[in-house]
């Protein structure tokens, strides 16, 4: 029971990293990727194949999974620049649907279908921290590190000159904002730390492969930010939780045929989805009159 | 010849694809709202048409049944979904973000009444025959290429010659203006919803007695009705037409250079090629960004 716990608390630790990451992108910056999953994917090969080659330090593998996702970024960065709302959406779906293909086929680097296998037991400057208690704390502690830079960054200058983008970018231009920079380091930022949230992934999991990156896991992600609510600190941890609790609670009932729980839940998911954004569509955390 | 037999099939896809994407452009055009549901309508069409099949009802009855069912769902996300949505905030990202639930619950729903496995029903039909010396074609490739292009030229001539049609155009360049001529918004936008659904069916029964259909094909239906509306120029319905018979024509082709895997990739790269370099798509007005 305990180690099933451990196991929920630091599955929903990382993915509260990742749907932080993502809120920054939808929430601050109104970029509204539908890619996430692909640099979340990104993170982890990057962080796994520094594990396994080199050193399986959990501070290098996040910083290589960080730059490698932040290097990349500039695919999603370039379409945001170029195109707005309905447009940058199908761009991302795009980028979604060949990243997703790239995976399967780069065998050297990704493993392919049959993925990475065996990646070592995670360590920390030397220190063994593969046993779950000790895991699960560093992953608390990277994601109190991202939720404050997070809230640092956004009431700085460059949080509010993003959402000053978000909200009108021709006045934020007016006003002398570099728009192409902010969006990209914004681009950049998010990204970076959904690869950090897969190098997590990676050590947590000790396999990955690609059906851990596909469009269906960024929907997951998207669907915890927005019924969390966007542009909130804790509305993504809240969508986190509720996403990922409802699946251990529909195991419990019984009168579901096991086969079925994944279609349920599925169905529950776009429920709560369409719902949400008929009579709430700031989400759970959000203001109730909604951000207009 | 593989070339030529490439081209065949790629045209028989694209002939689908170009349906749908008409259908999505014109809901778009008329109403302004990005329909990702749009895929659904086309995903319960489908699997209507399959079971009433399977049921023992005959052809037309299954055609029927899968139109009615079409029309009836694009209806019903016009006036529970999109227009609740519309009257409180309208924000383009919350239409869509609704609508992706939508799908999310009809691909479960399909998964739970049908299986995840491939369904489909076998006709004489798909039986493909030799045209030239190793190039063979089915009689359902002239069947989607004429059941293309006489849709699309009747819906064309109901946009450009009837009074209905011309309403739809009009709606989607001032709504206000409409109202003051005495037609009613909200009929006009429920007659784009029924037209727009009422263009899957045909595609989505043609993929059912050739390739097959999988609950999954809602989510891939929706990616190629985006991308070809993106590649077509967004509400151009020729535009949207065009562009799906080059992405079927592209995801078959590329197999001739690369490995089936990345036919649909390849598709997409078209689409992203466009939206870098011309987001105003093949026929579309330049937009703002």
């Amino acid at each position: 029971m305990i180690a099933y716990l451990l196991n929920l608390a630091t599955l929903a630790t990382v993915f509260g990293i990742l749907a932080a990451s993502l809120n920054l992108l939808i929430g601050y910056a109104g970029i509204f990727s539908m890619a996430h999953a692909v640099f979340f994917g990104l993170g982890a090969y990057a962080g796994a194949q520094i594990a396994m080659l080199l050193v399986p330090d959990v501070l290098l593998a996040c910083l290589a999974a960080a730059a490698v996702a932040g290097l990349l970024s500039l695919c999603l960065a370039l379409p945001a620049l170029r195109v707005r709302g309905e447009y940058f959406v199908v761009a991302s779906l795009g980028l979604q649907m060949v990243a997703i293909t790239v995976f399967s086929e780069a065998h050297a680097v990704t493993g392919g279908h049959g993925g990475l296998v065996g990646i070592p037991p995670a360590t920390l400057f030397g220190l063994n921290i593969g046993d779950p208690g000790a895991f699960l704390l560093v992953c608390l502690a990277v994601l109190a590190l991202v939720l404050l830079g997070i809230r640092v960054l956004m009431r700085g200058s460059f949080g509010r000159s993003l959402m000053a983008i978000r909200d009108s970018e021709s006045a934020a231009k007016a006003f002398g904002k570099d728009v192409p920079r902010i969006k990209t380091l914004a681009v950049g930022l998010g990204c970076a730390l959904a690869g950090v949230a897969g190098a997590l992934f990676a050590f947590y999991m000790a396999f990955v492969n690609v059906e851990s990156f596909t469009l269906e896991q960024s929907v997951l992600v998207m669907a915890m930010v927005i019924i969390g609510g966007t542009a909130t600190l804790a509305g993504p941890l809240i969508g986190v939780l509720l996403l990922l609790l409802l699946p251990a609670g529909l195991s419990f009932l019984t009168f579901i045929p096991p086969t079925e729980i994944g279609a349920v839940q599925q169905f529950i998911y776009g429920l709560a989805m369409t719902l949400l954004m008929i009579f709430r569509p700031a989400g759970i955390a959000g203001l109730s009159t909604g951000r207009r | 010849m593989l070339i030529l037999q490439l081209l065949v099939s790629g045209i028989q896809t694209g002939a689908i694809y170009a349906l749908t994407a008409a259908g999505f452009a014109l809901i778009f055009g008329a109403t302004r709202i990005f329909h990702v549901a749009h895929g659904a309508t086309f995903a319960l069409a489908g699997y209507a048409f399959v079971g009433l099949v399977n049921g023992g009802f005959g052809w037309p009855l299954a055609c029927l049944g899968a139109l009615v069912l079409a029309v009836a769902f694009g209806l019903a996300m016009d006036r529970f979904v999109y227009r609740p949505i519309q009257r409180h905030e309208g924000s383009f990202f919350t239409v869509f973000v609704a609508a992706f639930g939508v799908t999310i619950m009809v691909q479960s729903l399909i998964e739970i009444g049908f299986g995840r496995s491939f369904a489909a029903v076998s006709t004489p039909l798909t039986r493909a025959h030799q045209l030239l010396p190793g190039l063979y074609v089915a009689e359902v490739f002239w069947v989607a290429v004429a059941a293309a292009l006489v849709l699309f030229a009747a819906v064309t001539l109901f946009l450009e010659r009837t009074r209905l049609g011309i309403g739809l155009r009009a709606l989607s360049e001032n709504p206000e203006l409409l109202r003051a001529y005495g037609l009613s918004a909200r009929r006009l936008s429920m007659i784009a919803f029924g037209l727009g659904s009422a263009l899957a069916v045909p595609g989505a029964v043609l993929t059912a007695i050739t390739t097959g259909l999988q609950p999954s094909i809602s989510a891939q239906v929706m990616l190629v009705s985006l991308a070809a509306s993106v590649v077509g120029g967004i509400g151009s319905l020729r535009g949207a037409a065009l562009a799906g018979l080059l992405l079927g024509v592209v995801e078959n082709l590329v197999v001739s250079v690369l490995d089936t895997q990345w036919s649909s990739a390849a598709g997409f790269v078209v689409l992203f090629a466009f939206i870098l370099f011309r987001p105003s798509g093949l026929f579309g007005r330049a937009v703002a960004r």
